[in-house]
Protein backbone atom coordinates (compact mmCIF):
# COMPACT_ATOMS: atom_id res chain seq x y z
CA UNK A 1 0.00 0.00 0.00
CA UNK A 2 1.68 3.72 -0.55
CA UNK A 3 2.45 5.41 1.92
CA UNK A 4 -0.08 8.56 2.14
CA UNK A 5 2.43 11.05 2.30
CA UNK A 6 5.36 11.83 -0.67
CA UNK A 7 8.53 12.02 0.03
CA UNK A 8 8.99 15.24 -0.56
CA UNK A 9 6.96 15.85 2.41
CA UNK A 10 8.52 13.42 4.39
CA UNK A 11 11.78 14.91 3.55
CA UNK A 12 10.67 17.95 4.41
CA UNK A 13 9.39 16.84 7.83
CA UNK A 14 12.84 15.38 7.90
CA UNK A 15 14.43 18.82 7.66
CA UNK A 16 12.02 20.28 10.69
CA UNK A 17 13.06 17.50 12.94
CA UNK A 18 16.28 17.45 12.19
CA UNK A 19 17.21 20.97 11.80
CA UNK A 20 17.53 21.96 15.36
CA UNK A 21 20.53 19.60 15.76
CA UNK A 22 22.35 20.94 13.33
CA UNK A 23 22.94 24.44 14.19
CA UNK A 24 25.61 25.43 16.08
CA UNK A 25 26.30 24.26 19.87
CA UNK A 26 25.67 28.10 21.13
CA UNK A 27 22.26 28.09 19.75
CA UNK A 28 21.09 24.85 21.09
CA UNK A 29 21.82 26.65 24.91
CA UNK A 30 18.19 26.54 25.89
CA UNK A 31 17.46 30.35 27.32
CA UNK A 32 17.85 31.11 30.52
CA UNK A 33 17.33 34.87 30.19
CA UNK A 34 16.88 36.31 33.97
CA UNK A 35 13.20 38.09 34.15
CA UNK A 36 12.97 41.06 33.32
CA UNK A 37 9.87 42.17 34.97
CA UNK A 38 10.74 44.83 36.92
CA UNK A 39 10.33 48.38 38.82
CA UNK A 40 10.97 52.06 39.53
CA UNK A 41 10.20 54.74 41.50
CA UNK A 42 11.76 58.28 42.79
CA UNK A 43 11.31 59.16 46.29
CA UNK A 44 11.25 62.93 47.16
CA UNK A 45 14.71 63.45 46.84
CA UNK A 46 14.83 62.19 43.71
CA UNK A 47 16.45 58.67 44.79
CA UNK A 48 15.53 55.97 42.19
CA UNK A 49 14.66 52.75 43.34
CA UNK A 50 14.45 49.42 41.52
CA UNK A 51 12.72 46.63 42.47
CA UNK A 52 13.18 43.20 40.34
CA UNK A 53 13.29 39.45 40.88
CA UNK A 54 16.48 37.37 41.28
CA UNK A 55 16.30 33.37 43.05
CA UNK A 56 13.12 33.29 44.80
CA UNK A 57 13.39 37.14 46.27
CA UNK A 58 12.35 40.62 44.86
CA UNK A 59 15.03 42.44 45.32
CA UNK A 60 15.31 46.24 46.23
CA UNK A 61 18.20 48.74 44.56
CA UNK A 62 18.53 52.25 45.25
CA UNK A 63 20.79 54.85 42.79
CA UNK A 64 21.18 58.14 43.82
CA UNK A 65 22.67 59.16 41.04
CA UNK A 66 19.98 58.85 38.35
CA UNK A 67 20.64 55.19 37.49
CA UNK A 68 24.41 55.60 36.93
CA UNK A 69 25.66 53.60 40.16
CA UNK A 70 23.36 51.49 42.76
CA UNK A 71 23.68 49.94 46.10
CA UNK A 72 24.11 46.44 46.59
CA UNK A 73 20.23 44.67 46.07
CA UNK A 74 19.01 43.87 49.47
CA UNK A 75 16.07 40.82 49.39
CA UNK A 76 12.48 42.28 50.19
CA UNK A 77 11.24 38.60 51.06
CA UNK A 78 14.03 36.84 53.46
CA UNK A 79 12.59 33.47 52.62
CA UNK A 80 12.51 32.79 48.96
CA UNK A 81 9.24 32.09 46.85
CA UNK A 82 7.97 31.80 43.25
CA UNK A 83 7.29 35.03 42.01
CA UNK A 84 6.11 36.06 38.78
CA UNK A 85 8.09 38.46 37.03
CA UNK A 86 7.84 37.80 32.78
CA UNK A 87 5.76 39.38 30.64
CA UNK A 88 2.80 41.56 31.78
CA UNK A 89 4.03 40.44 35.62
CA UNK A 90 6.30 42.59 37.18
CA UNK A 91 7.12 42.90 41.10
CA UNK A 92 5.84 46.62 42.09
CA UNK A 93 7.12 49.41 44.17
CA UNK A 94 5.11 52.70 45.05
CA UNK A 95 5.92 55.35 47.54
CA UNK A 96 3.99 56.79 50.19
CA UNK A 97 3.97 60.45 51.02
CA UNK A 98 6.90 60.21 53.57
CA UNK A 99 8.76 57.57 51.25
CA UNK A 100 7.36 54.76 52.80
CA UNK A 101 8.23 52.10 50.18
CA UNK A 102 5.52 49.56 49.69
CA UNK A 103 6.47 46.62 47.16
CA UNK A 104 3.50 44.39 46.05
CA UNK A 105 4.38 40.80 43.79
CA UNK A 106 2.43 37.66 42.28
CA UNK A 107 3.07 34.54 44.29
CA UNK A 108 2.60 31.47 41.54
CA UNK A 109 1.00 28.84 43.26
CA UNK A 110 1.72 24.66 42.55
CA UNK A 111 -1.92 24.74 40.01
CA UNK A 112 -1.29 26.68 36.42
CA UNK A 113 -2.52 29.75 36.55
CA UNK A 114 -3.10 30.20 40.29
CA UNK A 115 -0.92 32.91 42.84
CA UNK A 116 -1.33 35.01 45.31
CA UNK A 117 -0.72 39.02 45.83
CA UNK A 118 1.48 39.55 48.36
CA UNK A 119 3.11 42.86 50.04
CA UNK A 120 5.38 44.18 52.46
CA UNK A 121 6.56 47.78 53.35
CA UNK A 122 9.76 49.29 54.53
CA UNK A 123 9.59 52.71 56.67
CA UNK A 124 13.49 53.02 56.91
CA UNK A 125 14.55 52.93 53.24
CA UNK A 126 14.87 49.62 52.43
CA UNK A 127 16.91 48.83 55.31
CA UNK A 128 14.34 46.52 56.57
CA UNK A 129 11.03 45.01 55.52
CA UNK A 130 7.92 44.03 57.21
CA UNK A 131 7.18 40.38 56.72
CA UNK A 132 5.58 39.65 53.31
CA UNK A 133 1.55 39.16 53.71
CA UNK A 134 -1.30 37.79 51.45
CA UNK A 135 -3.49 40.52 50.59
CA UNK A 136 -6.79 38.92 49.87
CA UNK A 137 -8.82 37.22 52.24
CA UNK A 138 -10.18 34.60 49.75
CA UNK A 139 -6.73 31.73 50.26
CA UNK A 140 -8.24 29.66 47.91
CA UNK A 141 -5.50 28.04 45.49
CA UNK A 142 -7.19 30.02 42.54
CA UNK A 143 -6.07 33.30 40.27
CA UNK A 144 -5.33 36.08 42.80
CA UNK A 145 -2.74 37.68 40.42
CA UNK A 146 -1.65 40.61 38.06
CA UNK A 147 -1.52 42.87 40.95
CA UNK A 148 -1.18 46.73 40.42
CA UNK A 149 -0.18 48.93 43.18
CA UNK A 150 -1.05 52.79 43.68
CA UNK A 151 -1.04 55.29 46.68
CA UNK A 152 -3.57 57.65 46.77
CA UNK A 153 -3.71 61.42 48.06
CA UNK A 154 -4.44 60.76 51.45
CA UNK A 155 -1.26 58.06 51.42
CA UNK A 156 -3.46 54.73 51.60
CA UNK A 157 -2.25 51.75 49.47
CA UNK A 158 -4.39 50.60 46.94
CA UNK A 159 -4.09 47.32 45.41
CA UNK A 160 -5.83 45.84 42.39
CA UNK A 161 -5.77 42.56 40.59
CA UNK A 162 -7.50 39.98 38.84
CA UNK A 163 -9.31 36.92 40.76
CA UNK A 164 -11.60 33.93 39.20
CA UNK A 165 -13.11 33.15 42.48
CA UNK A 166 -16.27 34.06 40.44
CA UNK A 167 -15.20 32.13 37.44
CA UNK A 168 -15.04 28.98 39.94
CA UNK A 169 -17.92 29.84 41.22
CA UNK A 170 -19.83 29.58 37.85
CA UNK A 171 -17.86 26.52 36.48
CA UNK A 172 -19.11 24.82 39.94
CA UNK A 173 -22.64 25.75 39.62
CA UNK A 174 -22.43 25.22 35.23
CA UNK A 175 -23.43 29.08 34.71
CA UNK A 176 -21.09 30.57 31.70
CA UNK A 177 -18.26 33.17 32.78
CA UNK A 178 -15.86 35.06 30.54
CA UNK A 179 -12.85 35.76 31.91
CA UNK A 180 -12.06 36.58 35.21
CA UNK A 181 -12.85 38.99 37.75
CA UNK A 182 -11.14 42.12 38.76
CA UNK A 183 -11.01 42.68 43.20
CA UNK A 184 -9.26 45.15 45.29
CA UNK A 185 -8.12 46.00 48.47
CA UNK A 186 -6.78 48.92 50.13
CA UNK A 187 -4.71 49.43 53.81
CA UNK A 188 -4.65 52.64 55.40
CA UNK A 189 -1.47 52.06 57.63
CA UNK A 190 -0.05 49.90 55.32
CA UNK A 191 -0.64 46.43 57.35
CA UNK A 192 -4.01 45.85 57.49
CA UNK A 193 -5.86 45.57 53.99
CA UNK A 194 -9.58 45.56 54.01
CA UNK A 195 -11.97 42.84 53.12
CA UNK A 196 -11.46 42.60 49.15
CA UNK A 197 -14.23 44.22 46.93
CA UNK A 198 -14.93 42.98 43.42
CA UNK A 199 -14.42 45.83 41.19
CA UNK A 200 -16.15 44.22 37.76
CA UNK A 201 -17.38 40.68 36.71
CA UNK A 202 -16.18 38.84 33.13
CA UNK A 203 -12.96 41.03 32.56
CA UNK A 204 -9.74 39.86 30.88
CA UNK A 205 -7.66 37.00 33.15
CA UNK A 206 -3.95 37.64 31.16
CA UNK A 207 -3.11 41.70 31.05
CA UNK A 208 -1.73 44.23 33.64
CA UNK A 209 -4.39 46.83 35.38
CA UNK A 210 -3.34 50.12 34.98
CA UNK A 211 -3.93 52.49 37.79
CA UNK A 212 -3.44 56.07 38.54
CA UNK A 213 -3.98 58.59 41.03
CA UNK A 214 -7.42 60.65 40.23
CA UNK A 215 -7.07 65.06 40.39
CA UNK A 216 -9.07 64.38 43.19
CA UNK A 217 -6.77 61.92 44.94
CA UNK A 218 -8.51 59.16 44.72
CA UNK A 219 -6.94 56.04 42.39
CA UNK A 220 -8.71 54.58 39.08
CA UNK A 221 -8.01 51.52 37.27
CA UNK A 222 -7.98 51.24 33.45
CA UNK A 223 -8.48 47.20 32.55
CA UNK A 224 -8.93 45.03 29.94
CA UNK A 225 -12.58 43.94 30.20
CA UNK A 226 -14.71 41.36 28.53
CA UNK A 227 -17.83 42.57 26.67
CA UNK A 228 -20.23 40.24 25.09
CA UNK A 229 -18.92 37.94 23.13
CA UNK A 230 -15.29 38.11 23.84
CA UNK A 231 -15.09 41.41 22.77
CA UNK A 232 -11.83 42.37 25.02
CA UNK A 233 -11.79 46.06 25.22
CA UNK A 234 -11.39 48.32 28.57
CA UNK A 235 -13.27 49.64 31.36
CA UNK A 236 -12.64 52.58 33.45
CA UNK A 237 -13.31 52.51 37.31
CA UNK A 238 -12.78 54.44 40.10
CA UNK A 239 -11.43 52.12 43.09
CA UNK A 240 -13.67 54.10 46.19
CA UNK A 241 -12.57 53.82 49.37
CA UNK A 242 -14.99 55.82 50.91
CA UNK A 243 -17.61 52.71 51.21
CA UNK A 244 -19.09 53.87 48.21
CA UNK A 245 -18.99 50.75 44.95
CA UNK A 246 -16.94 52.08 42.28
CA UNK A 247 -18.63 51.46 38.80
CA UNK A 248 -16.64 49.77 35.51
CA UNK A 249 -17.62 51.47 32.50
CA UNK A 250 -16.86 50.46 28.96
CA UNK A 251 -13.67 53.39 28.17
CA UNK A 252 -12.45 51.90 24.59
CA UNK A 253 -14.91 50.42 21.19
CA UNK A 254 -12.72 48.90 18.95
CA UNK A 255 -14.13 45.83 19.47
CA UNK A 256 -11.57 43.77 18.71
CA UNK A 257 -13.33 40.05 19.80
CA UNK A 258 -10.48 37.31 20.30
CA UNK A 259 -11.35 33.92 22.88
CA UNK A 260 -7.53 34.07 24.08
CA UNK A 261 -5.24 35.85 25.81
CA UNK A 262 -4.26 39.60 24.93
CA UNK A 263 -1.01 39.52 27.35
CA UNK A 264 -1.31 43.60 26.50
CA UNK A 265 -2.59 45.61 29.33
CA UNK A 266 -2.90 49.49 29.30
CA UNK A 267 -1.78 52.95 30.78
CA UNK A 268 -3.01 55.34 32.49
CA UNK A 269 -2.37 58.96 33.55
CA UNK A 270 -4.60 61.20 35.03
CA UNK A 271 -3.33 65.03 34.90
CA UNK A 272 -4.57 67.67 37.33
CA UNK A 273 -7.37 68.97 34.67
CA UNK A 274 -8.78 65.36 35.21
CA UNK A 275 -7.77 64.50 31.42
CA UNK A 276 -7.27 61.14 31.24
CA UNK A 277 -4.53 59.74 29.30
CA UNK A 278 -4.78 56.58 28.26
CA UNK A 279 -2.80 53.97 25.65
CA UNK A 280 -3.74 50.84 24.91
CA UNK A 281 -3.41 47.42 22.73
CA UNK A 282 -6.39 46.25 20.14
CA UNK A 283 -5.41 43.99 16.93
CA UNK A 284 -9.20 43.76 15.31
CA UNK A 285 -7.10 45.15 11.96
CA UNK A 286 -4.04 44.15 13.00
CA UNK A 287 -1.26 44.90 16.32
CA UNK A 288 -1.99 48.21 16.63
CA UNK A 289 -1.17 50.80 20.14
CA UNK A 290 -3.46 53.74 20.75
CA UNK A 291 -3.57 57.01 22.61
CA UNK A 292 -7.04 58.77 23.80
CA UNK A 293 -8.31 60.50 26.44
CA UNK A 294 -11.12 58.32 28.43
CA UNK A 295 -14.24 59.30 28.38
CA UNK A 296 -16.04 56.25 30.19
CA UNK A 297 -18.98 55.37 28.18
CA UNK A 298 -17.93 57.19 24.92
CA UNK A 299 -15.41 56.71 22.64
CA UNK A 300 -11.99 58.56 23.81
CA UNK A 301 -11.47 61.62 22.65
CA UNK A 302 -8.36 62.75 20.17
CA UNK A 303 -7.44 59.52 19.88
CA UNK A 304 -4.33 58.43 17.91
CA UNK A 305 -2.62 55.19 16.30
CA UNK A 306 0.76 55.43 17.55
CA UNK A 307 2.72 52.19 16.32
CA UNK A 308 1.39 48.85 14.33
CA UNK A 309 3.34 45.63 13.86
CA UNK A 310 5.63 44.97 16.43
CA UNK A 311 4.81 47.86 18.84
CA UNK A 312 3.93 46.48 22.34
CA UNK A 313 3.44 47.59 26.34
CA UNK A 314 2.47 51.17 26.11
CA UNK A 315 3.08 53.27 29.12
CA UNK A 316 1.62 57.76 29.61
CA UNK A 317 2.76 59.78 31.79
CA UNK A 318 1.53 63.91 32.39
CA UNK A 319 2.48 66.80 33.77
CA UNK A 320 0.86 69.95 33.26
CA UNK A 321 0.52 70.58 29.31
CA UNK A 322 2.93 67.76 28.95
CA UNK A 323 2.51 64.21 28.36
CA UNK A 324 4.34 61.59 27.20
CA UNK A 325 4.13 58.24 25.77
CA UNK A 326 6.66 55.16 25.95
CA UNK A 327 6.45 51.84 24.02
CA UNK A 328 8.43 48.71 22.96
CA UNK A 329 8.61 48.65 19.15
CA UNK A 330 10.07 45.09 17.82
CA UNK A 331 11.76 44.42 14.01
CA UNK A 332 13.67 41.88 13.16
CA UNK A 333 17.01 43.35 14.43
CA UNK A 334 16.07 43.60 17.60
CA UNK A 335 13.96 45.93 20.60
CA UNK A 336 13.50 50.32 20.77
CA UNK A 337 12.08 52.55 22.84
CA UNK A 338 9.95 54.37 21.32
CA UNK A 339 8.41 58.04 22.34
CA UNK A 340 6.25 60.41 21.46
CA UNK A 341 5.78 64.01 23.30
CA UNK A 342 2.95 66.15 23.40
CA UNK A 343 3.19 69.78 24.67
CA UNK A 344 -0.19 70.58 24.43
CA UNK A 345 -2.30 68.64 26.76
CA UNK A 346 -2.37 65.59 23.96
CA UNK A 347 -3.82 66.94 21.15
CA UNK A 348 -0.86 67.14 19.40
CA UNK A 349 1.96 64.71 19.32
CA UNK A 350 5.69 64.68 17.77
CA UNK A 351 6.77 62.05 15.33
CA UNK A 352 7.85 58.78 16.83
CA UNK A 353 11.60 59.20 18.48
CA UNK A 354 14.28 56.03 19.22
CA UNK A 355 15.25 56.61 22.83
CA UNK A 356 17.30 53.68 22.92
CA UNK A 357 18.16 50.29 21.40
CA UNK A 358 18.72 46.57 22.58
CA UNK A 359 19.80 43.13 21.08
CA UNK A 360 18.49 41.43 24.29
CA UNK A 361 14.93 41.02 25.48
CA UNK A 362 13.61 43.96 27.55
CA UNK A 363 10.91 44.64 29.86
CA UNK A 364 8.00 47.00 29.21
CA UNK A 365 8.85 50.70 29.39
CA UNK A 366 7.59 52.62 32.37
CA UNK A 367 7.38 56.22 32.81
CA UNK A 368 8.67 58.26 36.08
CA UNK A 369 8.44 61.70 36.93
CA UNK A 370 10.46 63.49 39.36
CA UNK A 371 10.47 67.65 39.66
CA UNK A 372 8.77 68.10 36.21
CA UNK A 373 11.53 65.52 34.48
CA UNK A 374 10.25 63.12 32.73
CA UNK A 375 12.27 59.36 32.91
CA UNK A 376 11.36 55.78 31.46
CA UNK A 377 12.98 53.17 33.25
CA UNK A 378 13.47 50.16 30.88
CA UNK A 379 14.72 46.68 32.16
CA UNK A 380 16.95 45.08 29.81
CA UNK A 381 18.88 41.62 29.65
CA UNK A 382 21.80 43.78 29.78
CA UNK A 383 21.21 45.87 32.51
CA UNK A 384 18.72 48.53 34.16
CA UNK A 385 18.26 51.68 32.05
CA UNK A 386 16.97 55.41 33.15
CA UNK A 387 16.78 57.56 30.40
CA UNK A 388 16.04 61.25 31.03
CA UNK A 389 13.99 62.57 27.97
CA UNK A 390 15.90 65.39 27.31
CA UNK A 391 18.94 64.54 27.79
CA UNK A 392 21.68 61.61 27.06
CA UNK A 393 20.89 58.14 28.06
CA UNK A 394 22.03 57.57 31.70
CA UNK B 1 12.28 -0.99 2.90
CA UNK B 2 13.28 2.69 1.22
CA UNK B 3 16.28 4.65 2.11
CA UNK B 4 14.20 7.66 3.21
CA UNK B 5 11.72 5.31 5.33
CA UNK B 6 14.84 4.15 7.20
CA UNK B 7 15.84 8.26 7.82
CA UNK B 8 12.64 8.09 9.38
CA UNK B 9 12.53 5.43 11.62
CA UNK B 10 15.09 8.00 13.24
CA UNK B 11 13.60 10.92 12.80
CA UNK B 12 9.92 10.28 13.93
CA UNK B 13 10.25 9.07 17.06
CA UNK B 14 11.82 13.09 17.38
CA UNK B 15 8.33 14.24 17.05
CA UNK B 16 6.31 11.30 18.25
CA UNK B 17 6.49 12.67 21.96
CA UNK B 18 6.41 16.03 23.84
CA UNK B 19 9.30 14.60 25.69
CA UNK B 20 11.54 15.14 22.80
CA UNK B 21 10.67 18.96 22.19
CA UNK B 22 12.87 20.52 19.75
CA UNK B 23 14.57 24.21 20.05
CA UNK B 24 13.33 26.74 18.03
CA UNK B 25 15.39 29.76 18.11
CA UNK B 26 15.59 33.15 15.39
CA UNK B 27 17.60 30.37 12.60
CA UNK B 28 14.80 28.19 12.38
CA UNK B 29 12.32 29.91 12.13
CA UNK B 30 12.50 30.46 8.49
CA UNK B 31 12.37 26.54 8.03
CA UNK B 32 9.64 26.57 9.98
CA UNK B 33 7.53 28.71 8.09
CA UNK B 34 8.62 27.49 4.51
CA UNK B 35 5.57 26.09 2.15
CA UNK B 36 4.55 22.59 2.77
CA UNK B 37 4.99 20.18 -0.56
CA UNK B 38 1.28 20.31 -0.59
CA UNK B 39 -2.09 21.07 1.79
CA UNK B 40 -1.51 23.32 4.72
CA UNK B 41 1.03 23.74 7.95
CA UNK B 42 -0.64 24.45 10.80
CA UNK B 43 1.30 26.19 13.35
CA UNK B 44 -0.02 26.13 16.66
CA UNK B 45 1.55 29.02 18.88
CA UNK B 46 0.68 28.48 22.36
CA UNK B 47 2.39 29.46 26.01
CA UNK B 48 1.79 27.76 29.79
CA UNK B 49 0.17 30.90 30.69
CA UNK B 50 -2.60 30.28 28.38
CA UNK B 51 -5.95 29.08 29.37
CA UNK B 52 -7.21 28.89 25.89
CA UNK B 53 -4.58 27.55 24.37
CA UNK B 54 -5.15 23.29 24.92
CA UNK B 55 -8.31 23.60 23.33
CA UNK B 56 -6.87 25.51 20.09
CA UNK B 57 -4.38 22.73 19.73
CA UNK B 58 -6.93 20.45 20.59
CA UNK B 59 -9.12 21.56 17.70
CA UNK B 60 -6.37 21.90 15.64
CA UNK B 61 -4.92 18.09 16.22
CA UNK B 62 -8.74 16.96 15.31
CA UNK B 63 -8.69 18.64 11.98
CA UNK B 64 -5.07 17.33 10.89
CA UNK B 65 -6.67 13.75 12.14
CA UNK B 66 -9.29 14.37 9.68
CA UNK B 67 -7.15 15.07 6.60
CA UNK B 68 -3.37 13.51 7.96
CA UNK B 69 -2.95 13.66 3.89
CA UNK B 70 -3.29 17.44 3.77
CA UNK B 71 -2.23 18.82 6.40
CA UNK B 72 0.67 19.13 9.00
CA UNK B 73 0.87 20.44 12.68
CA UNK B 74 3.14 22.05 14.76
CA UNK B 75 2.55 23.32 18.04
CA UNK B 76 5.06 25.94 19.25
CA UNK B 77 5.50 26.81 22.72
CA UNK B 78 6.52 30.69 23.32
CA UNK B 79 7.90 29.79 26.38
CA UNK B 80 12.14 29.09 27.20
CA UNK B 81 12.77 25.54 26.36
CA UNK B 82 14.35 25.54 29.28
CA UNK B 83 11.05 24.84 31.05
CA UNK B 84 10.70 21.31 28.78
CA UNK B 85 9.24 19.73 31.70
CA UNK B 86 6.21 21.66 32.31
CA UNK B 87 6.37 22.07 28.59
CA UNK B 88 6.07 18.27 27.99
CA UNK B 89 3.50 17.78 30.61
CA UNK B 90 1.05 20.08 29.69
CA UNK B 91 0.88 18.57 25.74
CA UNK B 92 0.84 15.21 27.12
CA UNK B 93 -2.18 16.14 29.62
CA UNK B 94 -3.44 17.90 26.61
CA UNK B 95 -3.03 14.59 24.56
CA UNK B 96 -1.27 16.19 21.90
CA UNK B 97 2.38 13.84 22.42
CA UNK B 98 1.98 13.04 19.42
CA UNK B 99 2.97 15.93 16.86
CA UNK B 100 5.51 17.86 16.24
CA UNK B 101 6.27 20.36 19.17
CA UNK B 102 8.90 22.68 19.38
CA UNK B 103 9.46 25.17 22.40
CA UNK B 104 11.64 28.92 21.72
CA UNK B 105 14.83 28.48 22.68
CA UNK B 106 16.13 32.24 21.82
CA UNK B 107 17.19 35.45 24.45
CA UNK B 108 14.71 37.52 22.37
CA UNK B 109 11.39 36.17 22.55
CA UNK B 110 9.05 39.09 21.30
CA UNK B 111 11.39 39.05 18.53
CA UNK B 112 11.11 35.24 17.35
CA UNK B 113 7.23 36.31 17.53
CA UNK B 114 7.41 39.50 15.28
CA UNK B 115 10.10 36.65 12.95
CA UNK B 116 7.45 34.12 12.64
CA UNK B 117 4.18 36.34 12.26
CA UNK B 118 4.63 40.53 12.11
CA UNK B 119 1.03 40.92 12.48
CA UNK B 120 1.18 39.16 15.39
CA UNK B 121 1.19 40.67 18.96
CA UNK B 122 1.89 37.79 21.36
CA UNK B 123 -1.87 37.03 21.92
CA UNK B 124 -2.73 33.81 22.98
CA UNK B 125 -3.64 31.58 21.21
CA UNK B 126 -2.47 32.42 17.44
CA UNK B 127 -2.60 30.02 14.93
CA UNK B 128 -0.49 30.53 11.45
CA UNK B 129 -1.67 28.45 8.29
CA UNK B 130 0.99 27.90 5.62
CA UNK B 131 -0.05 27.23 2.64
CA UNK B 132 1.90 25.15 -0.44
CA UNK B 133 1.46 28.24 -2.34
CA UNK B 134 3.45 30.16 -0.20
CA UNK B 135 0.19 32.01 1.34
CA UNK B 136 -0.41 32.68 4.45
CA UNK B 137 -2.86 33.41 7.62
CA UNK B 138 -2.77 33.95 11.10
CA UNK B 139 -5.42 33.89 13.78
CA UNK B 140 -5.42 34.90 17.25
CA UNK B 141 -7.77 33.26 19.89
CA UNK B 142 -9.46 29.62 19.85
CA UNK B 143 -10.37 29.28 17.02
CA UNK B 144 -14.01 28.12 16.10
CA UNK B 145 -14.72 24.95 13.65
CA UNK B 146 -16.65 28.02 11.59
CA UNK B 147 -13.36 30.01 11.61
CA UNK B 148 -11.36 27.00 10.29
CA UNK B 149 -13.59 26.22 7.80
CA UNK B 150 -12.42 29.79 6.55
CA UNK B 151 -9.11 29.19 6.88
CA UNK B 152 -8.31 26.06 4.84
Amino acid sequence: MAHPWSLPRMLTVVALALLPLTLPARDMTPSAAPALGASAAFDTLGRLYVVDTADGHVRLRRSDDEGTTFTVPVNVNTTAEPIYAEGENRPKIALGPHDELYVSWSQPRAKPWTGFVRFARSLDGGDHFSAPLTVHRDRREITHRFDAMAVDGHGRVVIAWIDKRDLEAANAANKPYEGAATYYSWTDDGIHFVPERKLMDQSCECCRIALARTAQGGVAAFFRGIWDDNRRDHAFAELRTDGQTGRATRATFSDWRIAGCPHQGPGLAIGADGVRHAVWYEATHGPTLWYGQLDPGHTPRHKLALAFAGAAHADVATDGPNVWLAWNQIDAAGYALVVRTSTDGGVHFSAPRTLARSHGDVGSPQWLLHQHRAYVAWNTATGFRLLKLDGAPR
Amino acid sequence: MKPWLFLLAFALPGLSAAASLQPLNADAVDVLLQPPARGERFIALWSLDCAYCEANMQTLARLQQAHPERIELVTVATDSIAQRDAISARLDAAGMEQWPARAYADTTPDRINYLIDPQWGGEMPRTLVIRADGSRRGLSGALTPEQLAKLR
